[in-house]
């Protein structure tokens, strides 16, 4: 139980670190790309992330209770 | 030996019966689960009209000009609700595993994060106290201060709301409610949280980052 808890919350931790990544790569891209493609895809590659992993979007269409 | 038999039987018939009971209900559970989420998704839906309006009105109203907001601001307010939404999931998953004392935790630092966030945009976005920072629009001065306020408002009304989702959760929490096998009112909090930080990963470019300031 232990050991599942916590690759879970290495997982969440992953997640998170991804976003913050992103999140900052897409500031620098705003100073000296000036792209607005390359700023919105990198929100998209975000918005993935947040709904797969953290929104859990795939139960509405698999068996998996969640809990 | 027919007794016995016949008392086997009986006993086997009421297992049986409560076997299907349980089943019956665990899967009516299960079904309300399946259902409650879909409700949820489609309550985002709805949300999604609204917001996307927002977006298409900054896009079609600034078009490649932005206003001369704080970059390194707006970069700090989106990390503080990018932890938030990284608490949330930690204490929705400590609620997955029965480890309440993480999940109590994580609810009260996501719910300051919010309000750290909410009161971000409240000061250094709306200027509401000078006296520390001086706002850069109003919204009735252009434009600009117009979608701003229009964009950061709508976004605020769902933070303050979630923050108040997350309060009753947490509380519920605290008297002992929810359990691994039971908690959609945690999974539900969670995910409203969550779309509220989605919403904003797209605002944040489209207020921030997108297009040359104009001063």
């Amino acid at each position: 139980m232990n050991e599942k808890r916590s690759a879970a919350y290495r997982a969440s931790v992953t997640v998170g670190l991804v976003l913050a990544v992103l999140s900052i790569i897409e500031y620098f891209a705003a100073i000296y790309l000036h792209s607005t493609v390359v700023i919105f895809l990198l929100a998209l590659f975000k918005a993935v992330a947040v709904l797969n992993y953290f929104m859990h979007v795939s139960r509405l269409w698999t068996q998996q209770e969640g809990h | 030996m027919s007794a016995v038999a016949e008392q086997i039987a009986a006993h086997g018939a009421v297992h049986e019966e409560a076997h299907d009971h349980v089943e019956a209900h665990g899967g009516n559970a299960l079904e309300q689960l399946r259902n409650n989420r879909m409700g949820l998704w489609l309550f985002f839906v709805s949300e999604a009209f609204l917001f996307g309006g927002l977006l298409a009105v900054r896009f079609f109203l600034w078009g490649e000009t932005r206003p001369d907001v704080n970059q390194l601001i707006g970069l700090a307010i989106t990390s503080v609700l990018l932890i938030s939404s990284l608490s949330m999931n930690l204490g929705e998953t400590a609620m997955e595993n029965g480890d309440r004392r993480t999940f109590s935790i994580c609810m009260v630092i996501t719910m300051i994060l919010g309000l750290v966030f909410l009161f971000g945009v409240m000061i250094f976005e709306w200027g509401i106290f000078p006296s520390i920072y001086q706002g850069h629009e109003t919204p009735w001065g252009n434009v600009y201060g117009a979608v701003v306020f229009a964009m950061t408002g709508m976004h605020a009304l769902h933070v303050i709301s979630g923050v108040i989702f997350i309060y009753i959760v947490w509380n519920l929490g605290r008297k002992g409610h929810f359990s691994p096998e039971s908690h959609w009112g945690v999974e539900s909090c969670a995910i409203y949280w969550h779309y509220v930080d989605l919403v904003w990963i797209f605002f944040y470019p489209a207020l921030y980052l997108i297009g040359t300031p104009v001063h």
